[in-house]
């Protein structure tokens, strides 16, 4: 099934695919401008760019989905028009028209994108072949051939565990992804693109990905590799293209370049400027939890946030920091121990409740969890004070639009007017108008839950100097952060978590970022070394490298 | 092992499980309930439910419902009842429902699928326009005097009657359709997950469309089915027939979220639906208590399929 | 018609505040990012709301049906047909606030079905004051209702399998409790609502106008009607944000329920008799009522002026038809066509409007 006769690893430098010279916009926006990109047979490409720069749209493009705009005169007006400036699509060659997904497909261009697109109530098996599946001479589905393609397939990429009759819904996410991937390359896939692949896995199953995408290469197969965090592309990527306004700003092979020349690519300044932190003042406890524990993922939890700190919650993704925050915040109330407030025990039932005892919680997902996207900025603004807002039950729409017009200004969200759609502004002034929501309803306590994921680098730095702010005003902050850096440069205190537990806890001023890895990792037992390992050398990579941007 | 359990725990050998079970007990209640003459009724009345539930299934596999259903039917049969009466040929009279079945349910399938109106909508208007449309031109008339040989579900080749060929014919040839060809996996995709389903080059639209004009026709049988199976046609909507069919389909498995289900299942559950309102005679409770029953089940199914999915972690 | 009531009556029904307040929030469609230059923006966004298109629709229609017949045009008949669409319009108020939250009541004819019987059946077999038995009424509607609404946000059961199931269920109780027998021979007062007047107009358009208001001012302008919205686009994001998501959908199915209730001892009272059969397909007339005034099925936008205009266009069409010389319930023809055209004719609208916005 898989095209791997071409020569051995990285030989051929011959492009498979190259795109020059591509435009998209929308209405309004320019999406992409005059962008070229190639990948060679074998390589892992990595894409990066902040969000906004066209990663998506480029993407897009190469996979059917978007047809870049039709060689335009007015884009290319203020260039010399030559040969060389037409907008095409080659592979291996040959220019090619991209015009539906099927057609990429066609191509063998596949991509496994952020959401996993699969079928969960049908078999392995049946999602791996749908829509190619083989058939008997009668025209109808072969069965048993399916299966039995499936198993290759699996094995192919070193995947034993996995029962091609297994429901694809009863699987974990890594499950998923390894099925989505062999669902690509049955399609013969020449070029896999894989978007933000890391974002929803934890330590183990990052390892076994980086695996195989280290098979893919050596079967040929061209890696278009998206992702957020710098050290998997140092791990991973052979070359690197960044991004910036729908533009391409350079092309550069990974063991030519550093991290801080990528984020100068991505935005022009240095690491060193993205973590202001501001020393306070740190008081009294206001929020104590004492052995509190929901089933499955908090266990026995006790922590102590006090006014004026910033309390780092760092861990693998999946160690438990989301659940214990929706505990803390009621949405999922602890089923045992203590929480007390201020010397007063109190029980959270609802976000109601907690949102009464002054907790807020600025939540990982924005989309889904942090706004309404299809309402207004002064609707989600006024969201947790509405109480606040109304006389008897009424809401006080003047004082719901003077407070909008009030948070746009103090959080300098970039938008036409408060009655703007959430859903039209980008995601740094979308995670803004959740902050707004949040200090609207006068917080002592602020949980932020990867506050700046998916945001750009100079939203991040704001975000980074209002989470100081607010601390230096005496509120008690609870970070959860993937990102050492950002657990070490905004930290007063530091907590790790690992498989629901509370593991380790550290002063910020003594600790070391070898010490939190290996605590996030638990090193030392013996199934989870070698998975986590290879993490525990990317976080460390991460980290040393931005050691000149950590305030003293 | 893992299959045969797998196997025992699916929806279908529920249904067969409770079917045999109701047998027995009611059969050993009062003998009566399990004479042939007994059986025969009950697949005789309701084999044409059967029928359209099938494409029901299908429908809401993919993701859709059809709440016009029970008045397609009553225009169907009026049509073919009408046409056998003004002398039009008997073979005409029966393929006249699956065509005109085809068509209207294809009209349904346009404005879903290609408008992007949802279905519960447009099925909704359809079911007035279809309902109100058949009063206004019949009036609500009975049609008497059919003719001779035009009351197929009467015949009884080897002693069987008709219906149950049909039934039992027409779900195998679905299942095998549905299990078996690449259109009826992907109606499948369609509803498990749209997105997905377009990316593997699978036409939604086309999906639809097709979805609807296979139910059209296995509607259009079942409209056959109903008509000749008495020696009039009352040309009026048979009440809450849609209500019974999509009972029919969800207690056979289908989830209304789309993605699975089976038209064995819903076969099964049509055929226990019917057995049970047939029971409540034979254990002496009164009949008016079977639409409580059928609620019941309907619930108590979904509750299991919540449960199981819970387990499975396809819900949170 | 109703809607010509509307701007006299509030005085007496209701805080003068609450009335020019409901004049405004009322029609405010809710979503419609506001244009720069308001006063050119008005007229095109009025006509290119729903609600614009659908009283479009009911004055051509009124137009039409005036020249066709002169037994339509009279304050006789106008008011008539108020009586007649008193239990859907009770009923459709609620649900658009079903619909608004992505949900949806199948239930609500099985559970007037269900009330009238339990009110037959409590007065008649064993013995109650008629004033409980009414009590009583209306009190299995809200329990139907608030049973559909534990189901649904307790247990996650799916709002339309979990109606379609007591749709069955709840009719089956009435069909069981009655034994399919009918009651009639109430007390004379007990006509007084369904059959009665107060003041020249129909008693239960009283209480229609006033439920109408409430309900318009509560969804447009309080946290709770704000809340639904929120729930409609975006479950999740409202639980996120503190707002009692479980409370307010236990509440708006119990309400469902509960004027189910209400529109059951309204019905009983305007026919003279309890029938198990009471109210089949209600829920078709209130739900195509609901979509035909631009509540989207998949919830987060819907008005109940809309809604309002929904009944009285559904009502009004299906009079205007009958007084032509076409039968019974071929009248009902009727709504399947105004739904279907009138959302084909808001898309067109809509994809006109927005051009060539990418879908992306």
């Amino acid at each position: 099934m898989i095209a791997a006769t071409h020569a051995p690893l990285n030989t051929d430098n011959k492009p498979v695919l190259s795109l020059q010279n591509i435009s998209k916009s929308f209405p309004g926006v320019k999406a992409l401008q005059n962008v070229s990109f190639s990948i060679n047979t074998g390589e892992v490409h990595a894409l990066l760019g902040e969000n906004g720069a066209g990663k998506s749209t480029l993407i897009k493009i190469i996979s059917g989905v978007y047809q870049p705009d039709s060689n335009p005169d007015n884009s290319l007006s203020k260039h010399k028009r030559t040969a060389d400036d037409t907008s095409k699509i080659q592979l291996d060659g040959i220019t090619v028209n991209l015009d539906s997904p099927r057609t990429a497909q066609k191509h063998g261009i596949a991509t496994i994108y952020q959401e996993l697109l699969l079928y969960p109530e049908l078999s392995v098996a049946e999602n791996i072949f749908m829509g190619h599946a083989p058939r008997t001479r009668f025209g109808t589905l072969d069965w048993t051939k399916t299966r039995q393609l499936a198993r290759e397939q699996l094995a192919s990429l070193d995947i034993h565990d996995l029962h091609v009759d297994q429901q694809v819904g009863s699987l974990s996410v890594g499950n998923r992804q390894r099925v989505e991937i062999a669902k690509a390359l049955s399609q013969n896939a020449r070029i896999l693109i894989m978007d933000e692949p890391t974002a929803a896995l934890t330590g183990t199953d990052v390892e076994r990905l980086f695996r195989i995408v280290d098979l893919l290469r050596q079967r040929d197969v061209g890696v278009i590799y998206i992702s957020h965090r710098l050290e998997e592309i140092f791990t991973l990527a052979d070359r690197v293209t960044v991004l910036r306004d729908g533009a391409t700003v350079g092309t550069r092979d990974v063991s030519d370049t550093t991290e801080d020349l990528l984020i100068n690519m991505m935005v022009g300044r240095t690491i060193s400027e993205l973590y202001p932190k501001q020393p306070s003042v740190i008081g009294a406890p206001v929020l104590e939890l004492e052995n509190v524990t929901r089933a499955p993922l908090t266990k026995s939890i006790s922590l102590c946030l006090r006014r004026g700190e910033i309390l780092g919650l760092a861990g693998l993704v999946g160690s438990g920091r989301s659940e214990l925050a929706q505990t803390i915040f009621g949405i999922t109330p602890a089923q045992s121990g203590k929480i007390i407030h201020k010397d007063r025990p109190v029980s959270i039932k609802s976000p109601a409740k907690a949102v009464e005892l002054g907790i807020a919680y600025v939540p990982e997902d924005r989309s889904t969890q942090g706004l309404i996207r299809e309402m207004r900025i002064s609707e989600n603004t006024s969201m947790a004070v509405l109480k606040e807002l109304s006389n008897a039950t009424l809401i006080d729409t003047k004082a719901e639009q003077l407070l909008a017009d009030q948070s746009i200004k103090k959080f300098a969200i970039r938008a036409s007017s408060s009655e703007q759609l959430v859903e039209k502004l980008s995601g740094g002034n979308q995670q803004k108008v959740v902050l707004g929501k949040w200090m609207a309803s006068r917080p002592e306590v602020l949980i932020m839950d990867e506050p700046t994921r998916g945001i750009d680098v100079g939203a991040k730095a704001e975000i980074h100097r209002l989470m100081s702010e607010l601390a230096c005003q005496g509120m008690a902050v609870l970070m959860i952060s993937s990102e050492l850096p950002e657990i070490m440069g905004m930290s007063d205190t530091i907590a790790v978590m690992r498989e629901g537990e509370l593991v380790a806890t550290f002063d910020a001023a003594d600790a070391t970022q070898e010490q939190i890895a290996s605590a996030m990792m638990g090193s030392g037992t013996t199934t989870r070394t070698a998975a986590a390992g290879d993490e525990a050398v990317t976080a460390i990579h991460g980290t040393a490298s931005s050691q000149p941007g950590i305030d003293p | 092992m893992r299959r045969v359990l797998r196997l025992l725990a699916s929806q279908e050998a529920v249904l067969l499980l409770t079917l045999i079970t109701l047998f027995v007990v009611v059969g050993s209640i009062n003998p009566r309930y399990i004479a042939e003459r007994n059986l025969y009724s009950i697949f005789l009345g309701n084999a044409y439910i059967a029928v359209a539930a099938i494409g029901m299934t299908m429908v809401i596999i993919s993701g859709n419902i059809d709440i016009s259903v029970g008045s397609l039917i009553g225009v169907l049969a009026t049509i073919s009842g009408t046409m056998a009466v003004s002398g039009v040929p008997i073979i005409l009279c029966w393929l006249a429902p699956v065509v005109f079945g085809v068509l209207i349910s294809s009209i349904t399938g346009f404005l879903v699928a290609y408008l992007r109106i949802p279905s519960i909508v447009v099925t909704l208007g359809m079911l007035s326009i279809l309902k109100g449309g058949l009063i206004a031109v019949t009036g609500g008339a009975w049609i008497n005097d059919l003719p001779d040989g035009y009351a197929l579900a009467q015949l009884k080749p080897f002693g069987v009657p008709m219906p149950i060929y049909f039934m039992v014919v027409l779900t195998i040839v679905a299942a095998l359709w549905m299990r078996h060809t690449a259109t009826g996996r992907s109606i499948y995709a369609v509803g498990g997950n749209a997105e997905a389903a377009r990316l593997s080059g699978i036409s939604k639209r086309r999906t639809i469309m097709t979805v609807f004009a296979v139910h059209g026709a296995f509607v259009g049988i079942a409209a056959v089915l109903f008509a000749t199976q008495l020696s009039v046609i009352q040309s009026t909507v048979p009440p809450n027939l849609e209500l019974t069919i999509i009972t029919a389909s969800v207690v056979g498995g289908v989830s209304i979220l789309g993605g699975t289900g089976t038209v064995i299942g819903s076969t099964l559950a049509a055929v226990l639906l019917a057995a049970i309102g047939s029971s409540l005679i034979f254990i002496n409770v009164s009949p008016y208590w079977l639409r409580a029953v059928q609620g019941m089940m309907i619930l108590l199914t979904v509750l299991a399929d919540l449960y199981r999915r819970r387990r499975q972690g396809l819900v949170k | 018609m109703t809607s010509d009531n509307l701007p006299d009556k509030p005085a007496s029904v209701a805080s003068g505040a609450a009335a020019t307040g409901e004049a405004t929030g009322l029609s405010t469609p809710h979503h419609n990012s506001a244009g720069t230059n308001r006063n050119s923006n008005l007229l095109r966004r009025v006509f290119l709301s729903h609600e614009g298109v659908l009283l479009i629709i009911l004055i051509a229609s009124v137009l039409t049906l005036a020249t066709q017949t002169d037994k339509f045009l009279t304050t006789d008949n106008l008011l008539n047909q108020c009586r007649l669409m008193a239990e859907v319009a009770l009923v459709a108020l609620p649900m658009t606030y079903i619909i608004i939250t992505g949900g949806i009541d199948l239930s609500v004819g099985s559970i007037l079905g269900l009330c009238a019987i339990v009110l037959g059946v409590a007065w008649k077999n064993y013995g109650l004051p008629l004033e409980l038995a009414i009590v009583l009424c209306i009190l299995t509607g809200a329990l139907a209702g608030a049973v559909n609404g534990f189901f649904i946000t307790m247990v996650g059961v799916p709002p339309l399998i979990m109606t379609l199931a007591t749709l069955a269920l709840y009719r089956g109780l009435a069909e069981g409790i009655s034994q399919s027998r009918s009651v009639r021979g109430y007390p004379e007062w007990f006509y007084q609502l369904g059959q009665g007047q107060f003041w020249g107009i129909p008693s239960q358009l009283w209480l229609v106008i006033i439920a109408l208001l409430i309900s318009g001012f509560v969804l447009s302008r309080s946290i709770f009607g704000r809340a639904l919205y929120a729930i409609g686009h975006n479950e999740t994001g409202a639980r996120y944000s503190a707002l009692p998501v479980d409370r307010y959908k236990l509440i708006i199915y119990s309400l469902s329920g509960f004027m189910a209730g209400i529109a059951a001892f309204i019905f009983v009272s305007r026919v003279s008799t309890t029938r198990s059969d009471m109210g089949t397909g209600l829920e078709l007339d209130v739900i195509a009522a609901v979509v035909l005034g631009g509540t989207s099925i998949f919830g987060g936008t819907g008005t109940i002026l809309g809604t309002a205009l929904g009944v009285v266009l559904i009502q009004l069409l299906k009079n205007g038809l009958a007084l032509t010389g076409v039968k019974g319930d071929a009248t009902i023809m009727v709504i399947g066509l105004v739904l279907i055209a009138s959302i084909l004719i808001t898309n067109y609208a809509r994809s006109r409007q927005s051009g060539q916005r990418s879908e992306h």
